[in-house]
């Protein structure tokens, strides 16, 4: 299949003269690969190297009362049964180095599960067999929990609870809200005025990455005191530094190497298996193994996390969407891991390639009995596109306009401003569209072949808005998140609770909408459209991140500021 | 404990050690088998490997064809007096399964597997066991009380030889392609006798927890000569008294609504 590069499109914005950029390029390893002789990390072979299986809960929800490791520990050829006392730092957040969300998450549990497949004890033997007969051995004194697996379940008064570090089963964004707040502009008024609300529910599934080759690490005893690991991680040094985390370890003790991954799509970036395999070795003085068999990929693998969306948009006769509010639910399954930060970027890109006056969301990061999700390329973005562009389609036929021009309609151009409070640039949604149109042979207006993402944007399209509606609801009293937000960081959890007092402020009253002036809609030909003229340079956007405008009492140093992208050239 | 192996050159020697022996498995192709090695399956310690050489025969007995129970489905493919079965053994995995995975291994697989089983049953096969000479089970009967056989081996299954290949169809759904794992498959016997279609048999896997007959789609096709009345009449009661399962592939609602669509196409010869 042959690609083709449209330079006719931005052809001013861009220098053709790199010698990478916009030319097909052979990836490095695929010569190794089609030939068989890329070395992956299983390829790596020791003298008497140890395999290691773990023993996991055949439960969603359940209470560790007792672990008996004594018959497996007598098996012949069991080397060490390694329980969460013998893991020197048991607790760990991935983000937490990105001092991002609380310690929540044991390499070993040891007090109690809450997923089926949550690992609570690991065998060291001196073969995989020998792992597996003696994991059979050992028995567990399982006290079943009710369990939770869907997310607004999960968040009910009296759900049961399944992270120890978030109680209620929500995430603590910013040290003080149960959610992802998205405030910009006023989308309650803005419905009231439009001449169509259109509603909406989206849910998607988890889905695991199926890498081809399992996740998996191998440790060895080096020279110097060090230990080597070969992994299949797609971050390397993530790895590294989750591992000294874990085991209380100078990263200066770990030698990791890796380089070739026989498929990631993200589900390699948790570094469950170079801690353990590290452990392993530790306590055996040997080379040991820890890889996932397929069944545990499946089962136990983190995938893209299920998300669901519900969307009511504030629509006018002609197309012009006013308003768009989202109530989002991410479901993180039983730990963290990385959902807190797809919300995050999935705030940044709300609500879609659209350029609205009024945007509302709530967005939030749910525990339940789950297998924990992770990272899956474009996770927190993926989810709601797929959410956000069915329901334009349901828009389009509701109002009754074409979904390409409903789309050219209200697509942002250069010098809009959006709900994140970031001037749009580099947009290309028009042009995308246009080119989708044609490619499939879908007939279009004269109009829609004359839009441009270079022109009618800007101006007050590019203001902020008179007035953003703010409220108070979800303000979570004592709430931890780590040192980011303010809060101290390893906190052992977070005791916060929701008062009464703290939800819903009322609104302030409201004041008249922002008119928007946009591209003329189709369905109106006796307006001209806008003479194509580049847009002036707006004054650069300097609103805070995604979050509502708070009294200045704390300033938070504004991460995640790169969402917004890149400049054009 | 590390697996044994032992061997038998006689397939009743090795019936007898097994009646003696709830830890022992009966290998035979090892497609299903070796996963529960590999996975550290603590039900068994002991497999038995037969090298008797009847079980790899196809022979003619009047007017079937008796197939030993170790014959592949690579074999299967490649036989001539075969063909009517070659696209039902063919469904099976990819070219290294069928080179080594058995018809009785099919016909004890459980879902989703059985894909051939399911052309068994359609064809109206019959069971031989060890030991008990050369009477035959049914292939209902054998289904039916599949789960309460454990113990005792297959040595052969018995087909009739099918004048015309064409008259056995076969189709294998799968959501992954060119090809997964069935989600149903479906088989029919469709004997021309003059212009009218006598004796219809359809089968369906994974539609249960064993292949199985749909009575009702036979009773509505009974004398119908497979035209477009008829066969709408037949899709229309195409899960009558089927409890189809819920599993990672489908759930029973989205077999229950694609059922009736693959038998119309079947049955229209529409499934290219």
């Amino acid at each position: 299949m042959s690609v083709e590069f449209r330079k006719d499109l931005f052809a001013d914005e861009r220098d053709d003269d790199l010698n990478e950029i916009g030319k097909p390029t052979q990836r490095q390893d695929m010569l190794g690969h089609v030939t068989g002789r890329s070395p992956f990390y299983d390829d790596h072979l020791f003298e008497g190297l140890l395999h290691m299986r773990c023993v996991r809960s055949p439960h969603h929800h359940a209470r560790i009362r007792s672990i008996d490791t004594s018959e497996a520990e007598r098996l012949p050829g069991v080397k060490k049964v390694i329980v969460g006392s013998d893991v020197p730092n048991n607790l760990n957040a991935l983000l937490s180095l990105l001092d991002f969300g609380l310690d929540d998450e044991p390499l070993l549990s040891d007090k109690k599960v809450s997923y089926k497949g949550e690992p609570v004890a690991a065998i060291v033997a001196d073969s995989e067999r020998i792992a597996r007969d003696a994991v059979a051995k050992v028995r567990v004194d399982w006290e079943v929990l009710p369990h939770v697996l869907d997310v607004e379940e999960a968040i009910k008064p009296g759900a049961p609870s399944v992270n120890g570090a978030y109680p209620a089963n929500k995430f603590i964004y910013h040290g003080k809200y149960d959610h992802q707040k998205l405030r910009y502009g006023d989308v309650d008024a803005a419905l009231r005025q439009a001449d169509h609300v259109i509603e909406g529910r989206y849910q998607m599934s988890p889905i695991e990455q199926a890498p081809m080759e399992t996740c998996g690490a191998i440790a060895a005893p080096e020279t110097n005191d060090r230990f080597v690991c070969y992994t299949a991680t797609q971050g390397l040094f993530f790895s590294l530094g989750t591992a000294a985390k874990l085991l209380d370890l100078s990263s200066a003790r770990l030698h990791f190497i890796g380089g070739t991954v026989g498929g990631g799509f993200g589900g390699k970036v948790d570094s469950l298996h170079e801690p353990l395999a590290i452990l392993g070795c530790m306590l055996t003085g040997k080379p040991c193994k820890y890889m996932f068999d397929r069944e545990d990929e499946m089962q136990v693998g983190a995938p893209r996390g299920a998300e669901r969306w519900y969307i009511t948009d504030g629509v006018m006769n002609d197309g012009h969407i006013v308003a768009r509010k989202f109530i989002g639910y991410f479901d993180a399954g039983a730990y963290t891991r990385l959902s807190s930060y797809a919300i995050i970027k999935g705030a940044g890109h709300l609500p879609g390639p659209y350029t609205i006056p009024n945007v509302y969301a709530d967005i939030y990061c749910v525990y339940t009995n789950r297998t924990p999700a992770t990272a899956m390329r474009g996770f927190g973005i993926t989810g709601v596109d797929f959410a956000i562009e069915n329901h334009m389609d349901k828009v389009a036929n509701t109002v009754g306009i074409d979904p390409i021009e409903l789309r050219i309609l209200n697509a942002y151009r250069d010098g809009d401003m959006k709900a994140h409070r970031r001037e749009a640039k580099n947009t290309a949604l028009i042009e995308c569209c246009q080119v989708a149109a044609e490619k499939s042979g879908w007939q279009t207006s004269d109009w829609v072949k004359q839009q441009s993402s270079l022109s009618g944007g800007g101006g007050e399209r590019g203001q902020l808005p008179t007035h953003t509606a703010t409220d108070q609801h979800g303000f979570v009293q004592d709430g931890q998140s780590g040192s980011y937000g303010g809060g101290s960081k390893r906190q052992e959890k977070s005791a916060y609770a929701e008062t009464a007092a703290a939800r819903a402020a009322p609104p302030a009253a409201a004041p008249p909408l922002r008119s928007m002036p946009v591209a003329q809609p189709p369905t109106q030909p006796a307006r001209t459209p806008e003479p194509v003229q580049s847009a002036p340079a707006p004054a650069p956007a300097t609103g805070p991140t995604a979050e509502p405008p708070q009294p200045q009492t704390r300033r938070s140093p504004a991460r995640f500021s790169s969402i917004s992208g890149l400049r054009r050239r | 404990m590390p697996v044994r192996v032992e061997t038998f050159s006689q397939v009743e020697e090795a019936a007898r050690a097994l009646s003696s022996n709830q830890k022992a498995r009966i290998y035979g192709g090892g497609t299903i088998l070796m996963r529960s090695v590999n996975e550290g399956d603590q039900s068994f310690d002991t497999l038995f490997r037969l090298t008797d050489p009847t079980l790899k025969d196809i022979r003619s007995e009047g007017d079937r064809v008796l197939i030993g129970a170790a014959v592949t489905m690579a074999e299967i493919i490649r036989h001539r007096d075969l063909s009517f079965l070659a696209d039902a053994a063919r469904a099976v995995g990819g070219p290294a399964i069928r080179t080594t995975a058995t018809i009785a291994g099919n016909l004890l697989a459980p879902p989703p597997y059985g894909d051939l089983a399911t052309a068994l049953v359609a064809l109206g096969a019959e069971v031989r066991f060890a030991g008990q000479g050369s009477a035959n089970v049914p292939i209902d009967e054998f289904m039916r009380d599949r789960e309460s056989r454990k113990g005792s081996v297959v040595t052969a299954v018995s087909v009739p030889r099918l004048a015309d290949p064409t008259a056995l169809r076969f189709l294998k759904v799968t959501r992954v392609k060119p090809k997964g794992v069935a989600l149903m498959s479906i088989a029919a016997l469709l004997p021309r006798a003059g212009g009218r279609i006598d004796g219809f048999r359809i089968a369906y896997g994974n539609m249960g927890p064993t292949p199985l007959r749909v009575a009702a789609v036979e009773r509505a096709l009974e004398g119908s000569s497979l035209d477009e009345a008829g066969i709408t009449r037949a899709a229309a009661v195409a899960t009558e008294g089927l409890d189809p399962p819920t599993d990672a592939l489908a759930s029973a609602w989205y077999r229950r609504e694609v059922a009736p669509v693959h038998l119309r196409r079947l049955l229209l010869g529409q499934t290219g």
